[in-house]
């Protein structure tokens, strides 16, 4: 199966930031959307404690604080469907892809790297 | 070749402006074409016209409207995370019922699918975050 | 080539693990601004794994003081060798 992983694209869009903590998470998925309905071909990687915006089971912030999993629910309304996760970040948390809201391919350092070379445009958030 | 950089940082509170400050003169010095600046997340905040640094510290607004009036720099502003932020041009203010406005040309307002456009678009696009 | 620009220093933040995992074998690292601490002989092990790749800022180095406290395997570059390594990359990816 990770023999036909398609690991290009015109714009790759790397999350590393939780939700809640800051707006990274939420802009990274705004620019995400942006070059997709622009018609782009938008592949989305998370890393580090990104990879926690996964997480099934997340809620709005204190005082209505927009969260970020109705977000990735809209995902696939914007063709939005390479999405993969750092396999090393996950395990390093302790989690496994059971628990994760959304169908992502974990890849490996040299995978990543593959990822990042085949896309045109990177956008780190 | 054709440049663009992402500020990504606010003003005084990160090295980001400073350090896309510096970039910015060195490939102009070096015969290259910076096309625009575009300014997302707290890098908003450098289009703000009312920032009053001390005489002792470099005026970051200042030197991005220089880079502008020298050399044809474009200045956008992320729409979205500007009007966040209380970051609102003259027409923004108007339309949100504000009694000023704190955004000024060159710098403009624009969307985001503008950065998509320039990163694909330019030669290099370089982002400098906090 | 892709040149990779990391601003964190290594002993404050594991962002370098991410941007070493995203680096392919020609792939080039810059240290910049904070991240310029890892050019540090006690901490220019965790860049080990890129060899020769690894290169960091003069005038951050010199504004933090450490200017002659460089490893020896670090490649010091000033703004102008910046822009030429973003020159000489195909694209560019920041870290931070």
């Amino acid at each position: 199966m990770q023999a036909e992983t398609v690991l290009d694209g015109d714009v790759l869009v790397i999350l590393r930031h939780p939700p809640h903590g800051s707006s990274w998470l939420r802009e990274g998925l705004d620019a995400a959307l942006v070059a997709a309905a622009f018609g782009q071909a938008v592949s989305l990687l998370f890393q580090g404690d990104g990879v926690l915006a996964l997480l099934q089971g997340q809620g709005p912030g204190p005082l209505g604080q927009k969260g970020t999993s109705a977000t990735l629910d809209m995902l696939a309304m914007y063709d939005i469907e390479s999405l993969f996760l750092d396999a090393t970040s996950l395990a390093r948390l302790g989690l496994s892809t059971d628990s994760l809201q959304l169908p992502v391919s974990p890849l490996e350092p040299p995978s990543i790297a593959a990822l990042i070379a085949g896309h045109r445009l990177v956008l780190t958030f | 070749m054709r440049y663009a950089l992402l500020v990504q940082g606010a003003p005084y509170s990160s090295q980001a402006s400073h350090s896309a400050l510096r970039f910015a003169a060195a490939l102009l010095a070096r015969g290259n074409r910076l096309e625009c600046v575009f300014f997302y997340h707290d890098g908003v905040y450098n289009a703000a016209r009312l920032a009053a640094p001390p005489q002792d510290e470099p005026h970051l607004v200042d030197a991005w409207v220089r880079l502008n009036e020298e050399h044809g720099t474009q200045l956008q502003v992320c729409i979205a995370a500007a009007l966040r932020r209380g970051l609102l041009d003259e027409r923004e203010a108007s339309r949100h019922g504000k009694s000023g406005h704190s955004v000024e040309p060159p710098f403009e307002l624009t969307g985001l699918g503008q950065l998509i456009d320039l990163g694909l678009g330019v030669d290099r696009l370089v982002t400098f975050a906090p | 080539m892709i040149l990779h620009i990391l601003n964190r220093s290594p002993s404050s933040s594991l962002v370098y693990r991410d941007a070493l995992a995203g680096m392919g074998p020609e792939d080039r690292l810059l240290l910049v601004e904070d991240g310029v601490h890892g050019a540090l002989p006690s901490q220019v092990r965790h860049f080990e794994v890129i060899g020769d790749r690894l290169f960091a800022l003069r005038e951050d180095l010199v504004a933090h003081g450490l200017d002659g406290h460089c490893d020896a395997s670090v490649q010091v570059v000033d703004v102008d060798g910046f822009v030429a390594l973003t020159e000489e990359a195909d694209k560019t990816v920041s870290w931070f």
